[in-house]
């Protein structure tokens, strides 16, 4: 590193400036109250092709082939210089024949001496034009990636269509009662899948507000389940708060085996009833819980532990590490599936102590 | 529950499955179904053989045909256009053109009480509730324009 054109170091200011010159490992300039230039850094001659021989005592204005003249910056250094203004950071193009131009941000700063009152400025010059291509290289990518989201989405949302649309078709068409309920509920669960792809799509990020997604899922279980919306209400309450996408694809399912079950058993001879649906969060934790006013639980073990929309609630808890327990909501049924990051800590150190199966505090379901 | 408005409606769809659960939902409802259209030169045939009073326009259309150029011109001639497209955001680049979006994938019943809802507001009548995934544009509902 080294600097040209130096003049005899001969007060304690000016060296100062001058070994800062010499040090600097980028593109710097000292000043004089003339605005000639006293000093350049290596690095300003090497980056920018100035002939060393030229610099000491030019105007920066008459530097290489006039790339330098800028009537703006010689103003704005002018002003820096009297104190009127500051540099923080004046953008500039630099253009020189047969080369790209290349993006310049300027700072000058002012260094009063005051022993001999002598003006100097420090010029401090940074290319950005490589960080600036990076970033636009990768805002490029970002809008790509994004656009190729969307697609996949829309191809998701196409696909699912088709699926639901299979599903009640052939509802419609079979004879028995049993199988067509089946089917609905098929169409239901890929309904649950849906309306969190629309969620996905709305929020474009990872993360699922629980609310709003349960919202519409309700919204939809409930056009396609409820006859009569005097005779049962599906509302949802709770606090709002998000989760990644993997686990609130588990959690509408979850929500969509509860509330069916609700809706299918909860409210024989058309008794009218509601069925809440609650999510609170804390920190990492959450609670979910599906609560209905109705007849009330079956108390025959048998009948808990059997049917697809039973063993599917307990397979995802499973899968989320969390527990389910179902009690009695006097009237009705409260089924709550809760996550306890900490004590699933706690679960993995006595799993591998005993060798315990995971997933041993789900409780039977309906 | 507000009584049900009889309409004539128009589906044009390039999933011939999702058209056909469509349909037989929204007739069981109690809607007159046209024929089902995929591409846009069959819903103009057929919007000019009998006008609909709401049409369900996916925006990808068979054989690369845009639904957005076919909402332009069914508004153009009256017709008002429901978009049921996951292009969200192309749906509503096009809001001049339709009254309202409902993305897939959707329910067929939450299709029904849209279209009951938005049949409601083109006729000025009291308006069922309004399906959470339903977007209403700010467009007035279209009208016939002279060519």
């Amino acid at each position: 590193m080294s600097t040209h054109g130096l003049p005899p170091a001969g007060d304690g200011g000016l060296s100062l400036a001058l070994a800062i010159v010499a040090a600097s490992p980028g593109p710097l300039l000292l000043m004089d109250s003339e605005l000639r230039i006293v000093a350049a850094s290596a690095a300003f001659l090497r980056d920018f092709g100035i002939d060393p021989l030229t610099v000491a005592g030019s105007a920066l204005s008459s530097l290489g082939d006039g790339e330098w003249r800028s009537p703006q910056l010689r103003s704005l250094l002018a002003a820096t210089l009297s104190g009127a203004a500051a540099i923080e950071a004046y953008e500039m193009d630099l253009s020189r024949p047969g080369l790209p131009t290349r993006q310049l941000i300027i700072h000058a700063q002012r260094l009063d001496d005051v022993d001999d009152e002598i003006l100097r400025l420090l010029v401090a010059v940074t290319d950005v034009t490589e960080a600036r291509a990076d970033a636009e290289a990768r805002e490029e990518a970002q809008r790509r990636n994004l656009v190729m989201l969307q697609e996949v989405r829309h191809r998701v949302a196409n696909s699912l269509q088709i699926i639901a649309s299979v599903l009640l078709q052939t509802a419609r068409k079979t004879g028995s009662d049993e199988t067509r309920s089946h089917l609905k509920d098929a169409h239901n669960r890929v309904m649950s899948i849906a309306a969190l792809e629309r969620q996905l799509a709305g929020s474009g990020e990872g993360q699922v507000e629980l609310r709003a997604y349960f919202t519409s899922l309700c919204d939809s279980i409930g056009a396609s389940m409820i006859a009569d919306h005097d005779q049962i209400s599906l509302i949802v309450t709770g606090e709002r708060g998000s989760v990644d996408a993997r686990i609130s694809v588990s959690l509408g399912l979850i929500v969509t085996e509860l509330v069916i079950n609700a809706l299918k058993h909860a409210f024989p001879d058309r008794r009218q009833g509601r069925i809440t649906v609650a999510c609170e969060f804390q920190g990492p934790n959450w609670v979910l819980a599906v609560v209905d006013n109705g007849v009330g639980m079956p108390t025959d073990k048998a009948t808990l532990q059997t049917g697809l929309g039973t063993n599917i609630v307990l397979a995802l808890a499973k899968q989320l590490h969390a527990q389910v327990e179902i009690t009695s909501a006097a009237p009705g049924t409260r089924v709550t599936v809760s996550h306890d990051r900490v004590g699933l800590v706690e679960e993995r150190g006595a799993d591998a102590a005993d060798g315990a199966a995971a997933g041993r505090h789900t409780a039977s379901g309906k | 529950m507000s009584p049900m408005i009889p309409a004539n409606l128009l589906i044009v769809e390039d999933e011939v499955l999702a058209a056909m659960a469509l349909r037989d939902e929204l007739e069981d409802a109690g809607y007159t179904v046209m024929d089902l259209t995929s591409r846009h030169q069959e819903a103009l045939s057929a919007v000019a053989a009998a006008k609909p009073d709401l049409a369900l326009v996916n925006i990808q259309l068979q054989g690369r045909d845009d639904g957005i150029e076919l909402a332009r011109q069914l508004h153009a001639v009256g017709v008002p256009v429901v978009f049921i497209s996951g292009q969200v955001s192309r749906a509503r680049s096009a809001q001049t053109y339709a009254i309202g979006s409902m993305p897939k994938p959707y329910s067929v019943a939450d299709m029904v009480l849209a279209v009951a809802y938005l049949l409601a507001h083109l006729r000025g009548a009291t308006m069922p509730p309004r399906p959470a995934q339903l977007e209403v544009f700010d467009a007035a509902p279209a009208s016939p324009v002279a060519d």
